[in-house]
């Protein structure tokens, strides 16, 4: 039993590619998660907000356009400012040194483009196990 | 072991699954009878006459080959007119100017909303004098750039482009190159929300037939994208949507035009559209083919066109960036010179390919090169320039394009049920389309239905992958050197000239006037692409802001 996992996603900044994170929160629906998708041009206060109020056990990100230095930052500091202990996930297209950039930073894990859903569903998993 | 009455029947021959990547059925083998009804001179035609299926041009590439474009644009106008100026010499004669993300929205380099973004993904474009940079090593009567631009910032950089001419002496209608204006797909086809959050739709709408009607009666020479039918691709749309929401876009588009007074039989010429080539290749290739024949037929039969240049399809390729992989990126290499032969054997008249480190960064001075040596491999080495349509007269490709055109226009039909494509994007029934061509697209892949080398078979362990060169971006240098351009951009003009033409665009927005000369006198008067922007939302009683951004 145990209730369902939430899960909080969304884009930020102005990049609207969302091909990526629309698909992983489907992915994620049909294997058992409860999925808040945020849609596009979110900024860190209102996703750490809606973490909070929602309750949430996980926050995913999603970047193609390069901002995701930038944006992430501003994330895990309006987290730390807000006392907000969730795991943090990114994905999109990320150079591999910047995914350790973001490692290093505090996110517990860098989905590539390529991952099988399998894939992803176990990675999530141990992210939140 | 082997469970054969649960074996998949696409897995009964070496794993394959004979249909398109649209899902038509592929038989064995195509004979006379499957083009038994073709009639030569109605269904194909000579190149460069009507339906126009086995070309726009009656010598294609025997007389000009396709333009090889390439994708500049990064940090400040200065440093990416340096590298057009370095790269037309290499042998690059057209430019695809990507622009960053703020500039895209129509946001100066220096808004609080532009912070980590600026120059990142292309060159930031915020005054007249930054478009002046932009043409410094370059004129805009001799080299073509096409600007990844939509409504409502394309009205601005029209307006640009017009007083870097006029500033220069060239008359307009001497002014080449290729004006993006698609209001919808420009963003990457997504959904209504990244259209709508910074600028009105209608407005948006009320741009776009303001830079048609300013192209056609004032830039004869300028081509004017009307769909940016690669980015909807992109999204994940399969080949039949792809060739009919482009379709439909366009006729979508057309109507308003009409609507708005303008004759069919001038702005249409110079309409074009930007295309994706993805990895099915007789697909593809049947996909071009059927939409110039379709394009014809309609331009001619609904719109009453009389003019034989408005029945003409033109089009530029990107190959697909959705087709690359992360993984074993070098493979990319090949499946980007599969799609520019599909391309070349469409018919395009200008084509783009996108890097193979796609999957893993914006695009470096060695992968774009590659980008440009694969098309002068094909242009200048293949031979498959030297006749026109090659594939002309094949019983599959030609019944694979009889097939593509009926199932496009069934869909042009449903979008038609719907009431055209712009109400199809108000009403999210376009964003449901697209979201179920993305989930399939992700089941397929899961599923090994789909082949994605690299990904669902002949992986690698990551340690055995060719280290890459990787784009390395300076946003934080970039954004802090634009907005000291700006302080003084802005501190060095005449205030009340400037106030003056703020309130010049408030009334002309609220009269209806065709607002890209009235953008061109506040540009002249040294207001910016975000003042610009601004003024006309505060016309429409439209605001975003809030918290500080």
């Amino acid at each position: 039993m145990g209730t369902r996992k939430r899960v909080l996603l969304a884009k930020m900044g102005l990049d609207c590619h969302d091909t990526g994170i629309v698909t992983v929160a489907q992915m994620m629906r049909e294997n058992g998660y409860e999925v808040i998708y945020m849609g596009l041009h979110n900024y860190a206060d209102a996703v750490v907000n809606t973490a909070i109020a929602e309750d949430v056990d996980l926050i995913g990100v999603s970047f193609l356009s390069g901002q995701h230095e930038t944006q992430t930052r501003e994330l895990l500091d309006a987290m730390r400012q807000a006392e907000l202990n969730v795991p943090v996930m990114c994905g999109g297209i990320i150079p591999p040194d910047d995914a350790q950039e973001l490692k290093r930073m505090g996110v517990a894990d860098v989905i590539e483009p390529g991952t099988l859903t399998e894939d992803l569903v176990s990675r999530i998993g141990s992210i939140l196990s | 072991m082997a469970d054969t009455a649960h074996t998949p029947a696409w897995k009964t021959k070496e794993e394959q699954v004979f249909e398109t990547g649209a899902g038509l059925d592929i038989k064995e083998l195509y004979t006379p009878e499957d083009i038994v009804g073709l009639d030569y001179d109605r269904d194909l035609g000579a190149p460069g006459e009507y339906p126009f299926t086995r070309g726009p041009y009656p010598g294609m590439y025997r007389e000009r080959i396709w333009t090889r474009r390439f994708q500049v644009g990064f940090g400040t106008p200065q440093e990416t007119s340096e590298r057009i100026g370095y790269l037309a010499e290499t042998g690059a004669n057209g430019f695809v100017i990507t622009i960053d993300l703020p500039t895209s929205y129509g946001f100066d380099s220096d808004d609080p909303i532009a912070r980590g973004e600026v120059g990142v993904t292309g060159v930031a474009i915020s005054t007249l004098e930054d478009m002046e940079t932009l043409y410094s090593n370059t004129s805009p009567d001799s080299v073509s750039y096409a600007l990844s631009i939509r409504p409502p910032v394309s009205a601005v950089t029209l307006a640009m482009l017009s007083c870097v001419a006029e500033k220069r002496g060239i008359p307009l209608d001497r002014v080449v190159g290729t004006q993006q204006n698609d209001p919808f797909y420009q963003m990457s086809g997504g959904p209504l929300q990244t259209h709508v959050q910074f600028f009105p739709l209608e407005g948006i709408l009320r741009l776009c037939v303001d830079n048609i009607e300013h192209i056609s009666t004032k830039m004869p020479r300028l081509n004017w994208m009307v769909t940016n039918g690669y980015n909807l691709r992109e999204t994940g749309v399969n080949a039949v949507q792809d060739g009919a929401f482009s379709l439909s876009h366009a006729f979508d588009i057309f109507r308003m035009c009409v609507d708005r007074g303008l004759d069919v039989n001038v702005f249409a010429r110079r309409a074009s559209f930007f295309l994706s080539c993805s990895i099915d290749f007789f697909e593809e290739i049947a996909k071009y083919r059927a939409m110039r024949r379709l394009y014809a037929k309609t331009m001619q039969e609904r719109f009453a066109a009389t003019n034989p240049e408005c029945w003409r399809m033109r089009f530029s390729v990107q190959s697909a960036g959705n087709t690359l992989t992360t993984q074993q990126p070098q493979v990319n290499i090949i499946r980007a010179a599969m799609e520019c032969l599909a391309a070349v054997f469409g018919g395009a008249q200008s084509v783009h390919l996108s890097s193979y480190d796609e999957g893993l960064g914006l695009p470096t001075e060695e992968s774009s090169r590659i980008n440009l040596r694969t098309q002068q491999v094909i242009a200048y080495e293949t031979g498959v320039t030297k006749t026109v349509d090659p594939l002309g007269g094949s019983y599959y490709v030609e019944d694979l394009t009889n097939r593509l055109e009926s199932a496009i226009a069934d869909k042009i039909a449903e979008v038609e049920e719907h009431g055209g494509l712009a109400n199809c994007v108000r009403t999210g029934w376009l964003e449901r389309e697209i979201n179920e061509a993305r989930y399939k697209n992700q089941r397929d892949i899961d599923s090994n239905r789909r082949p994605l080398i690299g990904v669902n078979r002949y992986r690698i362990p990551p340690e055995d992958e060719i280290p890459i060169k990787i784009h390395k971006i300076k946003a934080s240098e970039w954004g802090e050197r634009r907005a000291d351009y700006l302080r003084r951009y802005r501190a060095e003009r005449d205030q009340t000239a400037w106030a003056d033409a703020m309130a010049r665009i408030d009334r002309a927005w609220k009269e209806g006037a065709n607002m890209v000369p009235v953008l061109m006198d506040a540009l002249k008067n040294r207001v910016t692409m975000g003042e610009c922007h601004e003024a006309m939302r505060q016309a429409q009683g439209f605001s975003f802001r809030k918290g500080g951004r």
